[in-house]
């Protein structure tokens, strides 16, 4: 879908009104989610990315089971993180080269963008942490506890929120500001990694680190809902 | 000389005295430790610097809120003076951790959840401060450094409960604690003379600072109105 179509579609349906916030919202997140898997730009940035950490960290620390199962819930997040970094580049960047980014704030209610564009980074993120997780059963022969389903999905949940402020923040720098995205959303995603590698610990009680991520996510949407128009404006 | 410079020189003054008192406390009327001995008495210095950090690093959170508020420069400007001054004080309190931990714990650095959390906390706030230099326009740098230091301030909390979370080589909170602290009188006040004295320092650096900035700022920039993107009327036309 192309932001022409967005466009149109935002001005022709219920004549010239705009749609509602959780119609455009929809909207921007498939454009962003076939931008990013039907145009391949995500997936070709982020899946080969989680393949080759997992092989070499496999690699590296050789096949000791008590090593691989200490190391394998932290490696699982430490990929997703490494895979948040190239997906925030993506949350502006295409619809900047496409040059529909003003036409996308003219049209798109603020926190209709911010939210279409932050379910967007979720699926995607979450995709990485299921492929991460699956590759890492299959490759290290680790199982994986029921809770590390609620981390993924919650800890994605953050960091989502954290990639689409990020990468809306630095559109228009995409040379210097672009390489500054990782000492950014790698930091901020500290709590998510350490929660989320707990979660996938068996034997680990799951409450105090789903607490833990829950308000993560919880303050991080707050900032995200409160900061993400002032984002937009003239970026 | 106006009022706030006087208020200046007053924190100066204040914190030299602060500091001379703090130094007589630490090294002078408290006793070594009975099992760390001299090196004990780092934490007068190592101690007050994180706290004086962690309100460093509240301040860049508020001054934050206040710029993305009221669209004032100045706010801006507070926030760089706390971001830079939480920064130097977390590193000062990284090295000298590291100073105190080599004949305590015989390693200079280790895989504890206090420490990495704390420079992944430096790291939040170096990008921070990268942030700041992307563009021309002031306002523009302002609203991105202050939605970067409203997103930092995350890990804060993670640092703090570090020491809780697990079981760390690290000790954990001494004084911030339901009992009264298990430590000989001698040593707390040492302790809290060490705060008032990086309290007011930091107080003082602050305030020279944000002065410092807004001389150095060339024009007054205007705040921008809040802008609309361009709007698309009906049929595609502007």
């Amino acid at each position: 879908m192309t932001a022409s179509t967005v466009t149109l579609e935002a001005s022709s349906s219920a004549t010239q009104r705009r749609p509602r916030r959780t119609r455009q919202a929809w909207m921007v997140a498939r454009r962003d989610l076939a931008a990013g898997v039907g145009g391949r730009r995500a997936a070709v940035a982020v899946l080969p990315l989680v393949a080759a950490v997992l092989l070499l960290a496999g690699l590296g620390f050789g096949a000791h089971p008590v090593v691989v199962e200490a190391t394998a819930a932290p490696l699982v997040w430490l990929v997703v993180l490494l895979s948040a970094v190239p997906l925030a580049r993506t949350v502006a960047a295409d619809d900047a080269a496409d040059d529909c980014w003003d036409l996308l704030r003219a049209v798109v209610d603020p926190t209709a963008l911010l939210a279409g564009k932050l379910a967007a980074q979720w699926l995607l993120l979450t995709a990485a942490w299921a492929v991460a997780s699956l590759l890492t059963a299959v490759s290290q022969g680790v199982t994986w506890p029921l809770s590390s389903v609620a981390g993924g999905i919650l800890g994605a949940l953050g960091l989502a929120a954290v990639t689409t402020m990020l990468g809306a923040l630095l559109l228009s720098d995409q040379g210097h500001g672009s390489s500054l995205l990782a000492v950014l959303v790698l930091p901020v995603g500290l709590p998510a990694l350490l929660a989320g590698g707990q979660l996938a610990v068996s034997g680990v009680s799951p409450t105090p680190w789903l607490a833990v991520l829950v308000a993560y996510d919880t303050v991080l949407l707050a900032v995200a809902w409160a900061v993400f128009p002032v984002m937009v404006e003239g970026s | 000389m106006t009022r706030r410079r006087r208020v200046e020189r007053l924190l100066g003054v204040a914190a030299v005295a602060a500091a001379a008192v703090a130094g007589w406390l630490g090294l002078v009327v408290a006793p070594p430790d009975a099992v760390q001995g001299q090196a004990q008495r780092l934490l007068y210095v190592h101690v007050p610097a994180a706290w004086v950090a962690y309100v460093a690093f509240a301040w860049v959170l508020i001054a934050s809120v206040g710029y993305l508020i009221r669209r004032d420069l100045a706010w801006d400007r507070r926030a760089q003076a706390g971001a830079e001054l939480g920064v130097g004080l977390t590193a000062l309190t990284i090295v000298l951790g590291s100073l105190w931990a080599r004949p305590i714990w015989g390693v200079w650095w280790t895989w504890d959840a206090r420490l990495v959390t704390t420079v992944v906390l430096l790291l939040s706030y170096v990008g921070y401060a990268g942030v700041r230099g992307l563009s021309t326009d002031p306002h523009r740098n302002a609203r991105r450094a202050a939605a970067v230091g409203i997103l930092a301030f995350v890990n804060v909390p993670v640092v703090h409960f570090s020491v809780l979370w697990w079981r760390t080589l690290h000790q954990p909170p001494t004084v911030l604690q339901p009992a009264s602290p298990p430590m000989d009188p001698a040593m707390l006040t040492a302790l809290f003379g060490g705060i008032v004295a990086f309290s007011l320092a930091g107080m003082w650096v602050g305030l020279r600072r944000v002065r410092m900035l807004a001389s150095a700022a060339p024009v007054a920039a205007a705040a921008p109105t809040r802008s609309e993107p361009i709007r698309v009327e009906a049929g595609g036309r502007r």
